[in-house]
């Protein structure tokens, strides 16, 4: 790839004399009309020609054209201007600011409106507004970007994914993420789509932006638009952008030298072991995209193949991805009918390692070897020793080995008709499957779970299908000369189903064969062996439809209403309404405001809902039982069945949870468009919240007449949540310092926490708190005590237990209460944020342009788990080794949990800084070449003591992830390490 | 062509929007529903329904945090000590052995929930089958015996039936417990099988209920009903279906359900019906090698030293306990690599009796340990032993009990002296209710009825190793928080809050 780069720009350089012959040279200045500065960097192109060069550190500019060409001017943040060269050598240009790139258009559900005609909460970004650096998923692109909306990757784990919030907690139900919209598709897996192909990403924040997306709206839409071939004929443009990047482990946390271990007591094995060095690398990821659009006749094109290969901080830890898009238009009858077809196919193939590789890296002995011959047979060539969670790390990592592929394929063919000038009738049907294989072995030598079974192995697949037909009617009319309309009305089917299988054997001869052979596993029942299969399907139907009416181009009205029938209800529950209202003005189309070129003042109120977990929770279903030998005589097998026993409560009464959702925000411009900005203040009700409640086990289900409760909980409509927030972001745009041009951003999201309204479900049930039963810090010795609390007329996520008091003379700790004493128990901290913010910084330099991201949040507590289990100096720490922080009180007590280990996370982090050149060429075909260094998580500046003080939304070790929303806050010791990621790329665009 | 055309995708798009406004139905593809069992012609369906009960039953009784947990811990016979954080648990263990316990405890929750899911169960499947006789009077004496434990364990607690239409069922009182499962038993016994199947509630578990019911009668209402006692006992034994077996220990081997002493057992099983942890639940983690177990035992369980002591020598019941030097499969010695400094034994695994205390830093090696049951090579951490709930070795003890409790004293004494015959032991010539307690203790070690023996004959209050007198209130467990909150018709017990 490098050496055809080079040979291009030799090919380039050495055409680009005998093309510009019959030409002049022609030179001028390029000023701002805002401020009358020299504007540098401005693109000066010869129109229908991709001759051009940006303007100099000064303004000035000088290349070659004719007397018959025009030369385009165009700058961001300025209205482009064009002027035919004519005779003059010289062209002296003032460029006017475009405080109404606010005119751009928005992409909102199941169409597009020009951003002022917008009534609701909708941030758009654009290529130019993206993070950059090694960036595999989409939602990345936006972290710091969109005040409220909060993309965490606690850790840095390559095969992990992101946690997305959109003000905050709106449920702790499911779907607490927000609905992602891939080209119109709702639901769309979003490994589905390469950062490299996106044209656009608009996320509807508030409840009447949402409202058309009905129940799926509640945690915010994301509507994400991939780019789309050219329109203009014949022209093909080539697209090239390659980087290495290099991730390197950031670590927070001290442990004890081999020296310090064995003076403190610990038992001394004889040998000098940094096991985090054994265990981890520094990672090597590169990435190579190509992209080609164009169009001929009528059709336009555009495909792009994305390839990608991370390597982890772990070794072995990494994927490999390939992806291929091909969006495909045709426009027909005088372009009355549009036809376009988006294919997309994913291949991913990853490799993994035990979770909690990091943890026992930490805490084994620093004084143990890592190989020994002692016990050869049993464990192979690695020191190991039969104690209580305990394993030579580098032997995990090396006898557990966890891989598979996804495929993906998202096929989606959309027709567009004009039916009459302002009538449009259009037809999509969609594809989205997701296919996995999955495989999981365990070395017969591996002492933690392989040995005993003499080698395990599991091999799993599954396939997740989405069909979704869409069809809408989009008529615009102008009622009087002042008052227009616009309206929708739409149906769509949306039709999920998840199937697959798997299997677990065990007792093999040989590792090398891994999970390749299961047939060599000698033994398929009882522990450690598995097979099962799977399938559900639900099926959502749902009609629209919406009015926007625009009055004098200035006042602004918008009503639509979305019902929904989801399968998964009970009889008389399916079907649910969705209405949203918004109303905006133009005060400055109004009045004359002054400064304020614009201010647009808009209020909005939406309601949304959400599907439940499952589809089949209304419905009195049995599942597998226990195998039930019927004449207990384990020779005769013809009468060996598996038992039938009804494991959930059916509730067919279960309806939609809603939320409703106010909004008042205000966006302005002032000072000519110097400063740009948008204001939100928003609150949100919850209500019916899905959720499962604990019954009395063994009476009668009142939601079910005739049946009895045979599990201990019940899904039910319980509880009702409140929440709110205040959102500001604001522009200055071009700020210049001498050559310089900056504009900084600055968002930032105060959160008014959830609060939990009430916890009740009728017919007698309710809770007046929740503590998760699985929010216990875990094995061992603190598996019982939960340490989140969620009260009725308090705050979600509050942490909860005996309060630090001090140490006492025999370096015991003194706690406010003892471990049995809940009444005395104290609330020491709450998990959520009090404030997100985001600090972006612009600056451009003739060719050169520098940006960072400065990112926060405030206020939230996390559990230092690793501090919480390893930090005393109890006996057991002369088998493990102890975390060294300044807080370290010295105490010998064994570990439980207290405010102690409860930490402020409150951090800020430059999470990307980009270094970039423009190199200049004067090439007809080579129109882009330039070249990047970014970084990512360079720094970050906390109190915070353990690994990575990223907020907590959910509970990364409960595997239900439902109550996982309910215990936010639990920093676990299987995190995996951050890191920090040094990129060096190059984008070329030819054409 | 083209109007046709229009037509048809006018048609198309009618029908389109037809489907997407009416309310789908649900589909089930991979569970089953009740009327697909209704429709079932499968002969074996009503078999494996009630099969499907009993594995309800199965569930925990023999695993960590369950009531046989509970049972085990509160007594004088097990203990779970603090080995530094291993095992601390917020504390829930050592409040269980000083009899300390609250609402909150996990174990006392899943012991409720473990008992009346079955009960939900039962209901459900009479419900479903209520004209097959034979059927409903086992599942309604099944739910006798789930009875039995509520009343030992809960004291007062709601009676559910099939009929039962209340979503918030108060608390019944201990009385109305007793006279339900006497009733449940009575009108049933008739109808029951007299199969000795050993794993279903036939005649013979039947009269077992009753026996025990009534040997507690005086704890559970406060009056004697040993007469009542002695007379089911006697059914059991002149039945001439069970025997006790030669060797004591063939009672508790991997492969016991061929036991001529099992009356009923829960058929515990390795690949069929898993929850019977004991394995994993009492051995040192280096025991692993001992037996070639599937997966890394957990140090907990161990018995206390006094209990130890009363086994004398040559009882070979005494065999009960795992102590002493510890070896591999293969005959080389073990080594607690992480050994404590001040522990006497050093480096080689050896079990001592005695515990050095009891929280913060029990030694890892202290405590003798279950050794009653048979752990099978390559056991995982499910065993395969069946769970003796009935068996005769039991009977008999009960049968001496009653008639010492009737005053036939030497009755009394040859029934006991039967068991310890059998073990090995010398005969004893006097009865009382230590010397009772003490046999029994001997003799059904780990089989979870230490606690309810102790308050039965009166030394459940009484002070013992790190545990202080306490008040008879602990003698039922309290009404877990958890169900407090989902039942608000619920009270808590006596002494409770």
């Amino acid at each position: 790839m490098k050496k055809f780069l080079l040979i291009l720009l030799v090919l380039t350089v050495g055409f680009q004399g005998s093309l510009l012959a019959q030409t002049k040279t022609v030179t001028g200045t390029v000023t701002g009309g805002d401020d009358g500065l020299a504007i540098p960097g401005v693109n000066v192109t010869v129109k229908g020609t991709s001759r051009g060069i940006p303007t100099g550190l000064d303004g000035k500019f000088s290349l070659q054209a004719s007397s018959d060409e025009t030369l385009v001017f165009s700058f961001v943040g300025y209205i482009t201007q064009e002027v035919l060269v004519g005779n003059q050598t010289t062209i002296n240009i003032t460029l006017q600011p475009d405080f109404a790139e606010l005119d751009e258009v928005v992409v909102v559900g199941y169409g597009t409106q020009e951003r002022k005609e917008i009534t609701s909460s909708v941030a758009s970004l654009a290529p130019e507004d993206f993070n950059t650096g090694n960036i595999p998923n989409p939602t990345q692109l936006l972290q710091g970007k969109v005040a409220g909306l909060s993309i965490t990757r606690p850790g840095g784990d390559p095969n992990g994914g992101f946690n997305i919030r959109l003000r905050g907690v709106s449920t702790f139900g499911a779907n607490s993420e927000p609905l992602i919209v891939l080209d119109g598709v709702p639901g769309a897996d979003l490994n589905n789509v390469d950062p490299n192909d996106i044209a656009s990403i608009d996320v509807l924040k508030d409840g009447s932006a949402a409202a058309i997306y009905g129940a799926r709206g509640s945690s915010g839409v994301i509507l994400i638009t991939t780019t789309k071939g050219s329109t203009k004929d014949g022209v093909t443009s080539i697209s090239m952008n390659n980087f290495v990047s290099i991730d390197r482990i950031m670590d927070r946390v001290d442990v004890l030298s081999p020296q310090e271990f064995v003076a403190r007591g610990g038992n001394d094995l004889g040998h000098q072991t940094d096991w985090m060095d054994e265990v981890s690398q520094t990672g090597v990821s590169f990435a190579n995209n190509v992209s080609l659009a164009g169009s001929f006749g009528n059709t336009s094109y555009r495909g792009s193949v994305n390839y990608r290969k991370n390597n982890g901080i772990i070794k072995g830890v990494g994927n490999e991805r390939i992806n291929t898009r091909l969006n495909l238009s045709h426009n027909a009858i005088n372009d009355r009918l549009r036809l376009n077809m988006n294919l997309s196919m994913t291949n991913r193939d990853y490799t993994a390692r035990n979770n909690s590789l990091f943890r026992y890296a930490k805490i084994y002995n620093p004084t143990a070897p890592v190989y020994s011959r002692e016990n050869l047979e049993q464990f192979g060539p690695y020191f190991q020793r039969n104690l209580f969670d305990f394993f030579n790390p580098e032997a995990l990592r090396r006898q557990q080995l966890f891989g598979g592929s996804a495929k993906t394929l998202f096929t989606s063919y959309r027709a567009e008709f004009d039916v009459l000038d302002n009538l449009t009738a259009s037809l999509q049907y969609t594809q989205d499957r997701l296919q996995d294989i999955n495989g999981g072995y365990w070395s017969r030598q591996d002492i933690q779970r392989g040995f005993g079974g003499g080698g395990i192995a599991n091999r799993s697949t599954n396939e997740n299908l989405k069909e979704i037909i869409t069809g809408t009617l989009n008529y615009t009319t102008d009622l009087t000369d002042d008052l227009k309309l616009t309206a929708l009305l739409g149906f769509e089917r949306q039709q999920r189903s998840f199937q697959g299988f798997g299997a677990e054997v065990r007792q093999f001869l040989f590792d090398s064969q891994k999970w390749n052979n299961l047939g060599a596993g000698a033994i398929r029942l009882g522990a450690n062996t598995n097979l099962y299969s799977y399938k559900n399907e639900d099926i959502l139907n749902s009609s629209f439809a919406r009015a926007n009416f625009t009055y004098k181009n200035a006042y602004f009205f918008s009503a639509s209403v979305r019902a929904e029938s989801f399968s998964g209800f009970g009889e008389n529950e399916k079907t649910g309404y969705f209405p949203a209202f918004s109303a905006g003005a133009e005060l400055a189309d109004i009045a004359d405001m002054g400064i304020f070129n614009s201010l647009k003042v808009r209020v909005s109120y939406g309601i949304t809902g959400n599907l439940p977990p499952s589809a089949t929770l209304a419905l009195p279903v049995l599942g597998n039982g226990n195998r039930v030998d019927l004449d207990g005589d384990p020779l005769t097998t013809n009468d060996i069945f598996v038992g039938l026993n009804q494991f959930q409560n059916p509730n067919p009464t279960l309806k939609w949870e809603t939320k409703k959702e106010f909004d008042i925000g205000v966006d302005f411009a002032i000072l000519d468009g110097k400063i740009t900005g948008t204001v939100d203040y928003y609150r949100r009700n919850v209500e019916d919240l899905i959720f499962n409640v604990g019954v009395p086990i063994g009476a009668a289900n009142p939601f079910d007449p005739g049946n009895f409760n045979t599990a201990g909980s019940t899904w039910v409509n319980l509880a009702d949540l409140e929440s709110g927030g205040f959102e500001f972001i604001a522009s200055v745009n071009n700020i210049s310092i001498g050559s310089v041009s900056w504009t900084p951003t600055l968002n930032f999201t105060i959160y008014d926490k959830t609060q939990i309204a009430s916890l009740t479900a009728g017919e007698g049930l309710g809770f007046d708190f929740i503590r998760p039963n699985g929010t216990t810090p875990g094995s061992p010795g603190q598996n019982n005590n939960p340490i989140i609390e969620n009260r009725v007329g308090s705050t979600l996520g509050n942490f909860w237990g005996p309060r630090f008091l001090g140490v006492d003379e025999n370096n015991e700790w003194v706690l406010s209460a003892g471990l049995d004493e809940l009444d005395q128990f104290e609330i020491v901290g709450n998990a959520l944020p009090d404030a997100d913010f985001g600090f972006q910084n612009t600056f451009t330099m003739g060719n050169w342009n520098l940006n960072f991201l400065l990112r926060g949040s405030v206020g939230h507590d996390l559990y230092n788990s690793y501090r919480g289990f390893y930090e005393n100096q109890d006996p057991a720490s002369n088998t493990w080794n102890s975390v060294v922080t300044d807080k370290t009180p010295g105490v010998v007590s064994t570990p439980t949990f207290s405010s102690l280990f409860v930490e402020d996370a409150s951090f800020i982090r430059l999470d990307n800084l980009q270094l970039g050149y423009n190199i200049p060429t004067n090439s007809e075909w080579l129109t882009k070449l330039n070249v990047y260094f970014a970084a990512q998580n360079l720094f970050v500046i906390t109190n915070y003591e353990g690994v990575d003080p990223e907020v907590r939304y959910t509970d990364a070790q409960n595997g239900d992830g439902f109550t996982s929303a309910l215990s936010p806050g639990i920093e676990r010791r299987d995190i995996f390490f951050p890191t920090t990621t040094l990129t060096l790329g190059v984008n070329v665009n030819i054409k | 062509m083209l109007k046709l055309n229009k037509r048809l995708s006018f048609l198309a798009a009618l029908v389109f929007i037809a489907t997407a406004c009416t309310e789908p139905d649900q589909e089930i593809f991979d569970a089953f529903t009740p009327e697909q069992l209704a429709n079932s012609n499968n002969p074996v369906l009503t078999d494996v329904l009630k099969a499907s009960a009993y594995q309800r039953i199965i569930g925990t009784w023999g695993g960590h945090n369950s009531l046989w947990s509970m049972h085990e811990v509160s007594s004088d016979e097990m203990v779970i000590a603090h080995k530094g954080a291993d095992w601390e648990d917020g504390g829930m263990w050592i409040r269980t052995h000083r009899h300390e316990y609250g609402a909150n405890e996990d174990a006392i929750n899943n012991s409720w929930v473990y008992l009346y899911s079955a009960i939900g169960d039962i209901n459900l499947l009479i419900l479903q089958f209520p004209e097959v006789e034979a059927l409903t009077a086992e599942l309604r004496s099944l739910r006798a015996l789930v009875y039995l434990w509520i009343i030992d364990s809960f004291g007062n607690a709601p009676i559910i039936t099939e009929t039962s239409a209340d979503a918030t069922p108060p608390n019944n009182t201990r009385q109305e417990l007793f006279t339900f499962i006497e009733s449940s038993i009575l009108d049933n016994i008739d109808k029951l099988s007299t199969d000795n199947t050993k794993t279903t509630v036939n005649k013979w578990v039947a009269h077992a209920i009753l026996a025990k019911l009534y040997l507690n009668a005086e704890v559970y209402i406060g009056s004697e009903r040993y007469a009542d006692a002695k007379t089911h006992i006697d059914a059991i034994i002149n039945s001439g279906q069970f025997s006790l077996t030669n060797n004591f220990f063939a009672n508790f081997a991997t492969q016991n359900d061929g036991s001529p002493e099992n009356i009923f057992t829960i058929p515990y099983d390795e690949n069929n019906a898993g929850g019977f942890n004991l394995v994993q639940m009492t051995l040192h983690y280096s025991s692993q090698a001992s037996f070639d177990l599937q997966e890394q035992p957990w140090n907990g369980y161990a018995s206390l030293e006094e209990f130890y002591n009363s086994f004398e020598d040559g009882d070979s019941r005494k065999r009960s306990f795992l102590v002493g030097p510890q070896f591999a499969s293969d005959g080389t010695r073990l080594v607690d690599a992480s050994f404590e400094a001040d522990d006497p034994d050093g480096a080689p695994l050896t079990f001592t009796p005695e515990i050095n205390e009891l929280r913060p830093n029990s030694l890892r090696q202290a405590g003798a340990r279950v050794g009653k049951f048979e752990y099978a090579s390559g056991s995982p951490s499910n065993m395969s032993n069946d769970f003796p709930i009935f068996r005769y070795g039991d009977v008999l003890l009960m049968k001496a009990e009653a008639e010492w409790k009737l005053g036939n004293n030497g009755v009394a004494l040859d029934f006991m002296n039967l068991v310890r015959k059998r073990a090995g032991a010398e005969p004893l010539s006097s009865i009382d209710a230590d010397i009772l307690l003490a046999e029994r203790g001997r003799e059904m070690f780990a089989e979870g009825y230490r606690r309810s023996d102790m308050i039965r004959l009166g030394a459940f209050n009484d002070a013992w190793w790190e545990k202080p007198a306490s008040d008879p209130s602990k003698n039922i467990y309290p009404i877990p928080t958890a169900q407090m909150n989902a039942n608000p018709n619920l009270e808590q017990n006596p002494g409770y809050n």
